[in-house]
Formats: C-alpha cells, structure tokens, sequence
C-alpha cells in the first residue's frame, strides 16, 4: 500500500494462499509482475497479485534474492547476454544463496523463469552447471538422480558422436 | 520437480486452470480472457485474470508432456517440442483474429465516412490495447506481430481505400474553413504507421504501408485541391492578394503536419504544395515583380521573394529584373543630376549614386533576407551604373574623379562644416561607391593630388579624418596603393620636427635682428605629384636669406639630398600700414610672387611692368595671373588703365584700398589653372596606366618565360582590373613597346619569350 513517503507496496499471493508484501521496486525485477503493473496501470496496485505456479517457501526465496539485487542495473538483453553465457562465475552472496536443496534450486529455476527475472535464472542455471561441469556422464546420474534409459547401443553411438567433446 | 497442476485456484470470474497438457482445454480457457480483452476491454482487466491468462500459456508451453506427445527419442527435443506446442496455440489465435476481423469487416460495410473513422479508431484501440496486455507474455512481439498482421491481411486492405476516402474528406472539409476533430485523423496516421511491418525482420518497423496508403493518395488529394483553389483564386483576385492567399495556406499545412500528421509527409507535402501553389504560378508572379519594383512594395516583394525561394530555380528570373531595375534606377538618377555635366557638383553626383545604392541594398535586406546572390545581382548593377552613365559619356575617368572631388570637399577644413562622427560615416559611404569604381588609378591619382594640397597648405579638417580615409582605401586596395599617401603624410611630420629643429638653430645664431618667421616643407619627389614651377624665379631678398640659412642647415644634416623650391607652393602673409582709410594695417595673405611684386613697392611707389619682370624672374604668364589677381583686389592700380597687363604699363600703390576683412586672401589660384590640373592629371594617368601595363607584363613573363600572346593578354587583364580594366588594344601596344626595347623576343606559334 502506499503513503505519501512510503514505498509504494504490493501484496503477492502465493500458490498455497500466504499472502506477503513487497516493495513496489523489489517486486519489479520480476518483468512479468513490472509489464502487468505497466499494463495494468495505478488501478491495479490495491490488488493482490496471485502468483499461482508459486509456492510460499519458494517465493519467499526469490523475494529475498530481489531485495539483495533490488539496484542492479536493469538487464538488456542483447550486448549482456554473450557475456553472461560465457562464464560461470557467481558472486560470492548469490553462491551463498544458491546453497540450498536440489529441489529448491530447482523451485527457484522454474520460478524465475515463470516470473521473468533473467538475472536469478542465469545464476540458478550457472549453479547447475557447476554441479554438472567436470564430471562424468555416471557421477552426474547420480547427483540429479537420473535412471539410464538408454541401451548399451545407444549409449555408445552418442559417446561416437561426442567424441570430439571428451576431455582427454 | 516440475510444479505441480494449480489446483483449487479460482481467480476472480476466471475457471480453473486448465489441464496444462491439453491443447483444447488451454485453448477454451484462454479464448474466454481473449474476447473479453476483445470486445469489454473498457471494463478493465484485473490482477487475476491477468496472471490466469499467462499462467495459462506458460504452463501450456513449459509442459513436459509436449515431448513424448511431439517426438519420441532424441536429445533437445524438449525444448522443440515446446515451440511446436506454442505454435499449436498461436495458429489458434491467428483463426480466432481472422474470425473477429472478418466479423468487423462485415460490420464496417454498415459505415460511411466520419462515422466509418469513428468505428476504424475504436477497434483500433482494442485491438491496440490488446498488445499492451501481450506485452507480458514470453512471446510478446510476435502475438504484437500476429496482431497487426491479421489486421492488415484480414481487415486493412479490406477496408484502407474507405478509410482514407474518408480522411480526404475530412480534410478537404478543414481546408474550406469548417473545424474537424483532428485527432482521428491522427490516430488513423498512427494505425497505418504502425501496420508497417518488415517482412524480413518483425522487430523493424517501415514506413511503407503507411507511404503507399495514407501519403500518396493524401497527396495526390493535397495537390488536385491546391490546383482547383488557386486557379480560382487566381483568375478573381490580384497577384498580391493571391500571394497572401498562397503564404497562409502554405503555414496551415506546416501547422497541419505538426498536429496530426507524421513527420514523414512534411517534405513531400511541402514540396506538393510548392508545386501546386508557386510554380504553376511561377510566371504569373514574376511578371507582377516589376509592378511591384516600380511601386516600392517592400512588404510584397519580400512575400514574392519567400515563396518563390521554395521552389527551385524559382529566384532566377526575379534577380535578373532586379538587376536591371537597380541599374536603370541609377541610370536614372545620375542624367536627372546631369543636365549641366560641366557644373556638377561632386557632392551631388555622389549623393545620387548613394541614393539609389542605399535604397536597394535596403531592399535586399528587409525583402530578400541579404540573400548573397540577391546582393551580387544589386553590385552589378552598381557597378554598371557608377562606371558607365551619361556623366561618363565623356569618358570612364569622371566617376571616379568627381567622387575623389567629394572627399577633398569632405576632408578640406571649413569645408561643410560636417562633424567628425558625421563625417566618418560619409567617407564610409565613399568607400560603397569606391568599391564599384573600374578605374581605381584614377582615383587614386586625383586623391594623391588633392591630398597634396591639403597638406601643402595645411587646410585639412584633421589628421584624424585623413588618416581614417587612407587606411579604409588600404583595406579596400591593399598597401601598394596607399604607400604614396601614407609617405605623403609621414614626410609632413618630418617636416614640423625638421622646422622645430632649424628654429632652434637660428636663435642660437642670433645673426639676425629681423626674423623672418617661416616654414619649410621638404617633400620626398617620387610620393608626391608635384613638378617643379614652370617658370624661373627670383625670390626677394627678404625672405633669401632664410632660405640660403635653412638649405644650409638642411643639407648639413642630409648630405647629398637636393632641394627644389615649389614656388607655385610657396605663400606667406604681409602687413601693409601705408592705407589711409584704416589705423590698423591690413594682412595680405599672398603667394610668394605675389609677395615678390609687392615688397618692390617698399623702395618704390611705382613700377613699370618690365622692372617687375627683371626683379622677379618670373616669365610674363606667371606674372600676368599673380598681378590680375593684386589688380582686380585694387591692392594695386595699373596705369594706363587696361583689360590686361603688359608691356608699357606701370604700377603704384593703392592708398585707398579698403575690405571689410583685416585679413585678405589674395592668394587665389584662377579657374585657368584649376582647369589646367585636372587636364594634366587626366594625361598623367595615360601616361601612368601605360607603364603598369609594361611593368606587369614584364612580370608575368618574368615569372613564366614563355607564354601564349593571347594568354599573356588575359593573364594582364586579371592582375590589373583592381586599378582600372585595361583596352586589349592597350595592351598589344605595349606588348609591341616591349619586344622594341628587347625585353621579349617572338617565338614560334604565337609565343613570346621573356629576355633576361
């Protein structure tokens, strides 16, 4: 809600009804919730926002990593994305973030993606990454918990196909 | 972990999520929150409905049974198959917007005109609207695209040729004077601007769609009502009046692009109107020019000016009529002075010149904006009616004679009695005439002349004003042609210390009880135009022995340096105390033969004409002119009475003389020898302008050795035309003079060569 120093503020809903309030300017890293609110315009801000794909725990999560990023620089998309593809390099506060559960690091992913907050979804993407990079097919199986469904064959026609790729 | 299926949700009026793996489903939900958007927008679209909508479609496109149910095996097929599904969806939105277009289409049928407007901008919002909404979602730039494509495949060639009929109408209603509601056609711009999809790129826009159907046919509309109107106008109305008329329809459509049109169209409709309203009128309005000339209309030239400058080549035709006005005006100017060409006054001759100049060029500027080519037509015409009038008839030199004539006048003490600021600005005012004078050498020797007699006897309104003048004709001319001037006035200077100097001197000597109190000018032979006196010459022995004193201190300072007395120059002042009728003796101011003749009179109280002759030296003519002048004062009497003097008269003392003035100048030069000058220095300048020429071809082809005749010609004209334009003939002949004297020799093929 807003008062005339205030920040302006907007109540979310959660996917399992737990209603919280944010700062207008935190909330809009999310470009999902900033479009609607542009949309939308002043009419919409006494509402509450549902955020059905999302559940309290989860979004508590990614409010948090906004409060922290709440002055980062708003992403462009076009010149920032080759650089951010190029490293896997985290921050020390959001490595500290990330450690968590696989299942919440996965819960943030899909949220972040549902609620467009680029940033948040590269340094989740990036955390897997990490987990993935330097290890073989079989240890990364059993760190995502992955059954083999492939046959004998087929495993060795994509090893042939991936030879050039093999860190010898 | 996948997030599981939103159960139990009901947002707002909107069902339940639906299955997010099943299209049908989706797509049922989804079509309800889109015709809402379509058709009740204005009822507001709140938070959930919102978030539904797009919760919708993102579950719909992050579904993971999208993979089994696109493809069966194979690595990143997810991510395919996502797309795939997505594009199940979008093909369905398409159908939906093809349907509600067509729908609208139908609809349109049912309107006309304004109303047809009305309804095109209200769904145009809609649907306008319904891109804002889009914006959140993944894909928003291609449901965006999808948009506007749909509308223009499936309602915009439907419908754009009524649309614009009816925008045409509407403006031709404002063009006749009726107020319209100019913002329809405003967003009707912005619709089409915005149709203007690239077909390579959907994230560029163009401007094509909106070029070929709303720019050319409102201007080809533009154009035909332009037409119509100024045809009318034209054949009921005056030129004048059609100008304003065309002035303020072309700031209406300027203020038209401003309010409602795109910025695109500014140029074209510009140039549509230019076309329709000046040129085809171009001929109508540049006979009316000459009206306007003769009639002074300033305001209305300056109208013609501003509109025929928009169109191209539009001012040609004005500046040749103006040239030859301005030229015709001054030629006018100059014959109403020149009814006696004999007794012109200078000042009146100039003042005419300047007259006409200042009244164009004022022309130019407040009607033509100072337009440079508008001020080259106004100095050629100048130039033509300053070098070639009726005055000139007699010959080219007369300008630039009378108008150095003018600034003797000006610069002469007590002349007119001009102020100094004044007076600046007058001389400025020489100057604009100076700049169109062809023969600078005339002036320039005239000047030099006249300057020498201001100086010589001293009768300059001030040095100030002199040197003001010779450092404008310096700007003007550059240093060679003031040298002589400037040198003139330093020897000057030089003098009055040398004067200081030598009275110094002669009070040290103390030699003698009677001083006589002169002066002495010691001017350099080559700066200035002065020939020795014509006649011989034996000065009275009063004022000798100063003479001899002072040549002797002079050539004791400058060894080798010999002087030549001016006496033509020479004047000084005598007390006469002899007359009965006054106690206090008259001053006469005398020239030095004057003087001469006088102070015989001390020793005796008559002279015979030959005893005068005898003393003086002076050769009869020179005696005839200084006696004529004491005779016709009555200073002297002259028996027997007679027209003339001469042989076999005598001469005594006027005891009666009387003047009202203690002072009395009889040091008057006659009109003979006034006349006799100007005659010689038009000759001078003959003779001069034949050693320029020499001098500079001797130059050109000292610097280039050999030379085409011909090119040698052109080559002469153009170093010389700042001082006056040279005859070719002139030229030839001293080409000739130079081959004799063997400075060039004649080569082969029409060349000549250069002779060290």
């Amino acid at each position: 809600m807003s008062t005339d120093n205030g920040p302006i503020m907007i109540s979310l809903q959660s996917n399992d009804n737990n209603i919280m309030q944010v700062e207008k300017a935190v909330v809009e890293r999310s470009l999902l919730i900033k479009n609607m609110l542009d949309d939308l315009g002043e009419g919409a801000l006494g509402q509450t926002v549902p955020i059905p794909n999302v559940t309290e725990p989860v979004l508590r999560k990614v409010i948090e990593w906004c409060e922290h990023h709440r002055n980062d620089p708003p992403s462009t998309n076009d010149d920032e994305t080759d650089n951010r593809k190029k490293t896997t390099d985290i921050d020390e506060w959001d490595q500290k973030f990330m450690q968590v559960d696989q299942e919440m690091l996965f819960e943030i992913i899909l949220a972040s993606n549902y609620l467009d907050i680029k940033p948040l979804l590269d340094v989740g993407c990036k955390t897997v990454a990490n987990m993935i990079k330097g290890k073989s097919p079989e240890e990364i199986r059993k760190t995502f918990n992955i059954t083999n469904d492939f046959t004998p064959e087929e495993e060795e026609q994509i090893r042939r196909e991936n030879e050039w790729a093999e860190d010898r | 972990m996948p997030p599981t299926v939103a159960t139990g949700l009901r947002p707002g009026q909107m069902p339940p999520q639906p299955n997010r793996e099943d299209i049908d489903a989706t797509w049922d939900y989804l079509q309800l929150g889109i015709t809402k958007i379509m058709t009740n927008l204005q009822d507001g679209m709140d938070l959930t409905a919102y978030m539904g909508i797009y919760t919708a479609v993102h579950n719909f496109c992050t579904s993971q049974k999208a993979t089994t149910m696109s493809n069966a095996t194979g690595v990143g097929q997810a991510h395919r198959g996502a797309h795939l599904l997505g594009e199940d969806l979008y093909r369905k939105l398409k159908e939906y917007l093809n349907q509600h277009l067509a729908g609208l289409y139908q609809e349109s049928k049912a309107h006309t005109d304004e109303a047809l407007l009305a309804f095109y901008i209200r769904e145009w919002d809609r649907h306008w609207v319904k891109r804002e909404m889009d914006e959140g979602k993944k894909n928003t730039y291609d449901v965006y695209t999808l948009h506007l494509c749909q509308w223009r495949t499936e309602l915009f060639t439907l419908v754009h040729e009524k649309v614009m009929d009816a925008v045409l109408k509407l403006v031709e209603k404002q063009r006749n004077g009726e107020t319209i509601e100019h913002g329809q056609i405003k967003q009707v711009v912005d619709s089409f601007v915005s149709l203007g999809l690239d077909e390579q790129d959907a994230s560029k826009s163009t401007l094509d769609i909106y070029r070929s159907h709303f720019e050319d046919p409102f201007l080809a509309a533009t154009k035909a009502f332009y037409q119509a109107e100024s045809k009318a106008f034209v054949s009921e109305n005056s030129v004048v009046e059609y100008m304003k008329k065309a002035e303020t329809r072309l700031d209406e459509e300027e203020e038209r692009v401003r309010l409602y049109l795109h910025n695109d169209i500014a140029s074209a409709l510009r140039k549509t109107c230019n076309e329709a309203l000046i040129a085809e009128h171009s001929a109508l309005l540049r006979d009316e020019f000459q009206v306007l000339l003769d009639n002074d209309r300033e305001e209305d030239m300056a109208r013609m000016y501003k509109l025929l400058s928009r169109i191209p080549d539009g001012l040609d035709p004005l500046r040749q009529k103006f040239e030859a006005h301005v030229r015709n005006a001054g030629l006018a100017a100059v014959a109403k002075v020149a009814s006696d060409a004999e007794k012109l006054e200078p000042k009146v001759y100039v003042e005419a010149l300047l007259e006409t100049h200042t009244q164009y060029q004022t022309l130019v500027k407040r009607a033509f904006t100072e337009e440079p080519e508008f001020t080259r037509s106004l100095d050629n015409a100048c130039r033509e009616f300053v070098n070639r009038n009726e005055i000139c008839k007699a010959g080219s030199s007369r300008s630039p004679e009378l108008l150095a004539k003018y600034t003797d006048v000006l610069l002469r003490k007590s002349g007119t009695g001009v102020e100094e600021a004044e007076l600046d600005g007058t001389l400025t005012q020489i100057m604009t005439v100076f700049k169109y004078i062809e023969d600078k050498d005339v002036f320039q020797k005239f000047y030099s002349r006249m300057l020498a007699r201001r100086l010589v006897h001293s009768n300059s309104s001030s040095d100030d004003s002199e040197t003001s003048m010779i450092s404008k004709l310096k700007e003007a001319c550059g240093f060679e042609y003031t040298n002589k001037l400037q040198r003139m006035f330093q020897d000057m200077q030089i003098s009055k210390d040398l004067n200081t100097g030598f009275r110094e001197h002669t009070k040290l000597l103390h030699s003698d009880k009677q001083l006589l109190d002169s002066s002495y000018s010691i001017l350099g032979t080559s700066f200035w135009p002065l020939t020795a006196p014509h006649t011989t010459f034996n000065p009275p022995a009063e004022i000798q022995t100063d003479l001899d004193r002072f040549s002797l201190y002079y050539k004791n300072k400058h060894e080798g340096r010999k002087l030549t007395w001016l006496w033509q120059l020479c004047k000084g002042e005598v007390k006469a105390g002899y007359f009965r009728n006054s106690k206090t003796p008259y001053t006469l101011q005398v020239s030095v033969y004057q003087m001469a003749i006088l102070l015989l009179f001390n020793d005796k109280d008559v002279q015979t004409y030959e005893d005068i002759l005898s003393a003086t030296q002076l050769t009869s003519e020179v005696h005839d002119a200084a006696m004529g002048i004491l005779l016709k004062a009555k200073i002297l009497l002259m028996k027997p009475d007679g027209d003339k003097p001469g042989p076999g008269k005598s001469f005594h003392l006027n005891y009666d003389f009387k003047s009202k003035k203690i002072r009395v100048n009889l040091n008057i030069s006659t009109k003979t020898e006034s006349k006799q000058e100007e005659v010689d220095t038009n000759k001078t300048i003959e003779e001069d302008r034949q050693l320029v020429l020499q001098s500079a071809i001797v130059r050109i082809m000292k610097a280039r050795k050999k030379m085409k005749h011909t090119v040698l010609v052109s080559e002469c004209i153009s170093q010389i035309r700042t001082r006056f334009v040279p005859k070719i003939g002139d030229i030839k002949k001293n080409i000739e003079i130079l081959l004799d004297k063997e400075y060039l020799e004649r080569l082969d093929d029409d060349e000549l060569g250069y002779l060290a």
